[in-house]
């Protein structure tokens, strides 16, 4: 954010270039295309969760929920009612919007780690729901589920094509977000999260600004969670459990929340380090960990916010706006707590 | 109706271990913040700690008392090195952490002890069967029950009747005040948190000889016991033995009627209760007492 304009619109286009040749670049490095897609869609949820944590200062230790809706409402509507391509991934967004309908009420009562742990809470109750009714969701062992044929043709995208259609989303949801946070409507978000006490007396109805980031966050996590079950052809109630929740806020973090950028150097980081990591050693999980505390520990701000602030030192500005929320003192949580 | 007696007994055992569960997480929460996602793999460490004493020819009395020990060594150097530098943060930090600490914690136990479980009886003389009358109890759920109701007791009378409980009722009201007059709040921050580890690493040695022990073992405990600290009321010391009591018949009940509803239920009784009394049963502003 604290990039000039200049420098942001460069790096994205940069960006943008090598996402588009990644295809080609990807057999060079022993990628598959499809780890390269995952990349794309987790950059997505990460994004979701970057509104909430990074935009609006509440902390959604229960997105997941949202991304396996989506994810389970693509596949289910493909399964039982045969929809195509696009419908479905609409349907998953419709499902992962409902479920936000139904707890986010709840969820509004409470600010600070209270919000966090009836986030967590509630959002369990989709992981049970999908383990347990095991003759439509296929239990435990989850669903496979075929890639549709798109709308007015009988073509079903390859991996290859598929990509492409998810970096245009991914590219749109960037283009959506980077206007949203600019809007008036981000701007609020961003002064709820400084001081929501200040906001609430300044007229602002706080609730139901958290309630609408609620909701676009839910639908960006579920069009990243259809697009991700169209992409792997499977739904696993794993996809909505609080551990996938936690990984989406690490890649917020460790790329840098608050941030545009940030979710996708995080999402970047983490797919490409955990397929490399799972194919090699089979206790990955021990270095999984130790980035969690290693990326909170030692990069507080994440990597891009890091780069930043060094950038920032060396031309000798005061920083970006939305900078040092996450690391304010104590009266910002004391306060905040209900 | 014969049958439903017994599980109601059961259920109120298992919500004996939500209600133990809860009333660390509390602690630890309600001071520092911190939601301890580390809790459950705390439970396990103490489970397989004992698991392993007792395998070496200890006494199963003595690793339930060493056990818990040892945990709270381990907890309290993990709070000082990892989880202490956090509290001035945002919360996400320690959530992240304690998080990553779990995975690492899942992963380690499953190198040394395998990924299945591993059988942990209870000792001979708890192996029995106790009449009461209308039904044969097995001892070991007496002798579980009566141990998680000291474990309650204890902690009600060292909150409430003693300098150091007090203390630390203070310092959830407003731990600047209380450093300002004079406590070495880090000391009871540290205080707060082994002691936080010593229930979860008692309850964890007493549910891996009933629940079972397997790398994930603590952590099945941990989301009833979030859903506990919910209903309860957060910060309420009885909402949280009423509300684990209330969930644990709850799951007993419908185990039994409508299996396909047990992990359910406790979701629904949290919604319905959330929607009479917003704060929870007992709820009130952070405070233990």
């Amino acid at each position: 954010m604290r990039m000039s304009n200049r420098a942001g619109l460069i790096a994205a286009l940069v960006l943008l270039v090598l996402l588009i040749l990644t295809p080609q670049i990807a057999p060079l490095l022993h990628l598959a295309i499809s780890v390269c897609t995952e990349v794309l869609l987790f950059a997505i949820a990460a994004m979701a969760v970057n509104l909430l944590i990074g935009y609006t200062g509440v902390l959604p230790f229960g997105n997941a929920a949202f991304f396996g809706l989506g994810a389970y409402g693509a596949g289910l509507t493909i399964q039982f009612w045969h929809v195509k391509f696009f419908s479905s991934i609409g349907l998953g967004v419709l499902a992962a919007l409902i479920g936000a309908f139904l707890i986010g009420p709840f969820l509004l009562r409470r600010r600070g780690i209270y919000f966090s742990l009836l986030f967590i809470a509630f959002g369990q109750v989709f992981y049970f729901l999908a383990y347990r009714f095991t003759d439509i969701t296929g239990g435990e062992d989850g669903m496979n589920f075929a890639r549709p044929v798109i709308e007015g043709t009988s073509f079903s995208p390859p991996d290859g094509s598929f990509y492409y259609m998810m970096l245009g989303f991914f590219v749109l949801i960037g283009i959506l977000f980077w206007l949203l946070v600019r809007s008036p409507f981000g701007r609020s978000l961003i002064a709820i999260k400084e001081n929501e006490t200040r906001a609430r007396y300044l007229g602002l109805d706080t609730d139901r600004f958290i309630f609408v980031a609620l909701l676009i966050s839910a639908a960006i996590e579920g069009l990243a969670g259809a697009c991700y079950g169209l992409s792997i052809m499977f739904a696993d109630p794993l996809q909505l459990d609080w551990h996938q929740s936690g990984n989406f806020v690490l890649m917020t973090i460790l790329g840098g929340s608050g941030t545009i950028f940030g979710p996708f150097i995080g999402s970047l980081i983490f797919v490409i380090g955990s397929d490399i990591l799972s194919s090699a050693i089979p206790w990955w999980q021990i270095p999984l960990g130790a980035l969690f505390v290693v990326c909170v520990l030692g990069f507080p701000k994440g990597i891009l916010g890091t780069i930043l602030d060094a950038l920032e030192k060396r031309r000798g500005g005061f920083g970006y706006e939305a900078r040092d929320t996450l690391h304010g003192t104590v009266a910002s949580e004391r306060e905040i707590q209900p | 109706m014969a049958h439903v007696a017994p599980e109601i007994f059961n259920g109120l055992i298992l919500g004996a271990f939500f209600a133990v569960v809860a009333i660390g997480l509390s602690l630890i929460m309600n001071l520092t913040g911190t939601i301890n996602l580390a809790h459950g793999s705390f439970m396990t460490l103490a489970g397989y700690l004992a698991f392993a004493m007792v395998s070496a020819g200890t006494n199963w009395w003595f690793a339930l008392a060493a056990a818990p020990i040892l945990t709270v060594i381990v907890g309290v150097a993990v709070e000082r090195t990892l989880i202490r530098p956090l509290y001035r943060r945002d919360p996400v930090y320690s959530l992240l952490l304690t998080f990553g600490l779990s995975l690492i914690a899942e992963e380690v136990y499953r190198l040394i002890w395998g990924t299945n479980g591993v059988p942990f009886s209870p000792p001979p003389s708890l192996q029995g069967s106790v009449s009461l009358g209308f039904t044969d109890f097995p001892a070991f759920r007496l002798f579980i029950a009566g141990a998680l109701l000291v474990i309650i007791v204890a902690l009600v009378v060292f909150l409430q009747r003693t300098r150091l409980g007090l203390r630390l009722r203070a310092a959830v009201q407003d731990s600047e005040m209380i450093a300002a007059l004079g406590t070495n709040t880090q000391l009871l921050y540290m205080l707060n948190f082994g002691l936080g580890i010593l229930i979860a690493g008692v309850a964890g040695v007493l549910a891996a000889g009933l629940l079972g022990l397997n790398p994930q073992s603590g952590n099945a405990l941990l989301m009833p016991a979030f859903v506990t600290v919910i209903v309860g009321g957060m910060g309420s010391l009885l909402g949280a033995v009423a509300g684990g009591l209330l969930i644990g018949v709850a799951i007993s009940v419908t185990t039994l009627f409508l299996p396909a509803f047990s992990e359910i239920v406790m979701y629904i009784l949290m919604a319905v209760i959330l929607l009479i009394r917003p704060r929870g049963l007992f709820g009130e502003e952070g405070i233990f007492g």
